[in-house]
């Protein structure tokens, strides 16, 4: 009987320990984040979103078809379609498209990429009503000259060689030597990307640019300058689609060229 | 007090019920063949196949840089350890010699990864016997703090393909060290506060004293490992009796009880491993030597040469072996798992034969399986 009863008291005490301490956790900070308000802090080398980066400084693009990532990936979600130029007997690429929902996010395709074009962004809210808008192609794949500089930045790769042919100037200078070297000479992709970009691009893009590599220290501001650069992408993939077809009569595209 | 004999003479039939497999505390898809008498369960039959996703079939018809990324969903709560078992038994082919710092980054992050593992169990087990508010999610919240580590270096939560066929991934920086330190030294206090919660609760004594005794003798026979076997009084401890990377030279004791050991003794030498694991990694931090991170460059087409190898981890379900054969080409011609989930698995007949239903996820959550390793 009197076992019973210290029995009992001991249990009482074992519960009460137990519960003050639950009760503890009331007055401590609560460690949940508000999400949707308050952007996750992702470490740099995250494996988000695949996209492809263009060069910082002049806005060429990157890739240059050697389908390597292609071979690499397990899933084989990647598709990347090229043919040669007949004028520089080089690769071009045509087109870039990823299936996000096969994806795996396994970051193989960034390790093996030789420019470094490939990478995996911070990026995780992909959702979207049906399948084929996860397989994203060349114009939704690319970043701005921006959102390139912020990721360059941030996981600390080494910045791609400048071409010989051209100056190398800082970013704000980039666009418009760009426009005065290129008009005839180079009809792939990266070209008139580049000198759609003056127009689109040029007056905002300066002042986040700047101010990207100053805040990319404190992590907090991240996801704002994420925001920022978003709505920027699609004026600019929109430019380039425009000319990607030389064909198209449009004026905007065209002009610079004539 | 005639209705009370009626009752006892009372003869019932056995009942086959099935349990699972979308139960919500088999942990995943595991399908029990109940055959019980009254409340009580006669055999038990464990059916499998339901995660089945031929992970040897693909490592077969993978490159090894491609199934690198792979094998850490055949245990998805603890990534670190398949691959390692599989960059042990590669290197073993290859004769690569992993660097010492790599060595020191492996133990590290492995034993995060086991921390990580058994705070899950702990969070899930104490649902499994009826803890739906409050405690569940206090283990989740520190193995958030390590999964942001991981994510830093690896990249991903729980997919890490940190490890690599000689070396492993990525350096980390200074800061990471500090922060882990910071971990390091909070974490006792999180585990006490865990102890003083669950384990001198009288109900949590009740549901699991004496509950699920599982002898030496049974366990020797299916082949226990881990925990399991350790809290039956058996030192199988792979980081000491066959003792692998640089587990020598670290100090720490094999976890045993010197009885036959019930649910109880299970959760305990759980909560003791972390313990340990905390006081290894902190042994890492200070010896952790300065030096390259990869043997041999890792390279998309890579290379083993042909042979056979076998290597194997103490993860934290228990003896995780990895058994390769290469012809030395670009993929592999056979790759092997022994997966402790699927040996303790086996056991679990002879633990509920007799015990009460209400028993079953009580003893079957102690052995800590997980179903995409039993399947793979």
């Amino acid at each position: 009987m009197a076992n019973l009863i210290s029995r009992a008291f001991g249990g009482l005490n074992e519960v009460r320990r137990g519960l003050a301490t639950v009760f503890k956790h009331t007055f401590r900070e609560p460690i949940t984040k508000n999400y949707p308000d308050e952007m996750p802090d992702l470490a740099p080398h995250f494996r988000g979103r695949l996209a492809l980066t263009v060069n910082p400084e002049t806005g060429d693009h990157l890739c240059i078809s050697c389908k390597q990532c292609e071979r690499v990936c397990p899933d084989k979600c990647i598709e990347i379609t090229s043919h040669k130029s007949p004028e520089t007997n080089k690769l071009e690429l045509i087109d870039f498209k990823i299936d996000h929902g096969l994806c795996m996010f396994c970051g193989l395709c960034t390790e093996v990429c030789p420019t470094l074009c490939i990478i995996n962004t911070n990026d995780f809210e992909m959702a979207d009503y049906s399948r084929e808008s996860l397989i994203y192609d060349l114009k939704k794949l690319t970043l701005s000259q921006d959102e390139s500089a912020f990721y360059f930045d941030r996981k600390e790769m080494p910045l791609p060689k400048p071409k010989p042919a051209k100056p190398a100037p800082a970013a704000a200078g980039a666009a418009p030597a760009a426009v005065a070297a290129k008009p005839a000479a180079v009809p792939s992709v990266a070209a008139p990307g580049a000198d759609a970009k003056p127009e689109t691009e040029a007056p905002e893009a300066k002042a986040p640019a700047d101010s990207k590599t100053v805040e990319v220290k404190k992590p907090e501001v991240k996801a704002e300058v994420k925001e920022e650069s978003k709505p920027e992408a699609k004026p600019e993939a929109k430019a380039e689609t425009k000319t990607d077809e030389p064909k198209a009569d449009e004026p905007k595209a065209d002009e610079p060229k004539a | 007090m005639a209705t009370e004999i009626q009752e006892i003479d009372l003869k019932t039939d056995e009942m086959i019920i099935n349990m699972g497999p979308q139960h919500p505390a088999t942990h995943g898809v595991l399908r029990l063949l109940l055959t019980l008498d009254g409340e009580t369960v006669k055999h038990v039959e464990p059916v499998l196949g339901h995660l089945h996703r031929a992970q040897e079939w693909q490592g077969q018809n993978r490159t090894w840089f491609q199934y690198q990324a792979l094998i850490d969903r055949v245990d998805y709560l603890s990534g670190m350890f398949t691959s390692w078992a599989m960059a042990r038994s590669c290197e073993q082919i290859d004769g690569t010699v992993v660097p010492p710092r790599a060595e020191y980054l492996r133990v590290m992050v492995s034993e995060m990864n086991r921390i990580t593992s058994h705070l899950l169990w702990l969070g899930t087990y104490l649902i499994d016997l009826g803890a739906m508010f409050g405690f569940p999610f206090y283990p989740f919240r520190e193995r958030e703090k390590l999964f942001d580590l991981f994510e830093e270096i690896a990249g991903q939560r729980m997919m890490f393909n940190y490890i690599r066929i000689g070396g492993v991934l990525r350096d980390p920086k200074p800061e990471w060290f500090d922060k882990l330190k910071r971990f390091l030294d909070e974490f006792p206090d999180r585990i006490d506060e865990y102890e003083t919660i669950v384990t001198q609760n009288p109900i949590f004594l009740k549901r699991t004293k004496g509950v699920g005794i599982l002898t030496q003798a049974v366990a020797k026979d299916y082949g226990v490992t881990g925990p399991c076997i350790r809290s039956s009084g058996i030192p199988l401890d792979l980081r000491r009796t066959k003792p692998y990377s640089v587990y020598p030279e670290l100090k720490f004791d094999v976890i045993t009880f010197d009885k036959e050991g019930d649910t109880w003794d299970r959760y305990m030498a759980r909560i003791l491993e972390m313990r340990q694991s905390i006081e290894i990694i902190r042994q890492c931090i200070d010896k952790l030597p300065s030096g390259d991170i990869m043997g041999k460059k890792q390279m998309a087409g890579m290379r083993i040469k042909a042979g056979e190898g076998f290597a194997a981890v103490e993860s934290p379900r228990g003896i995780l072996g990895c058994y390769v054969i290469s012809g030395g080409g670009e993929k592999a011609l056979r790759f092997r798992w022994r997966n402790p989930s699927f040996c303790n698995l086996s056991v679990l007949h002879e633990l509920l034969k007799g015990c009460p239903l209400s028993d079953i996820m009580a003893i079957f959550g102690s052995i800590d399986v997980i179903l995409p390793d039993v399947d793979r």
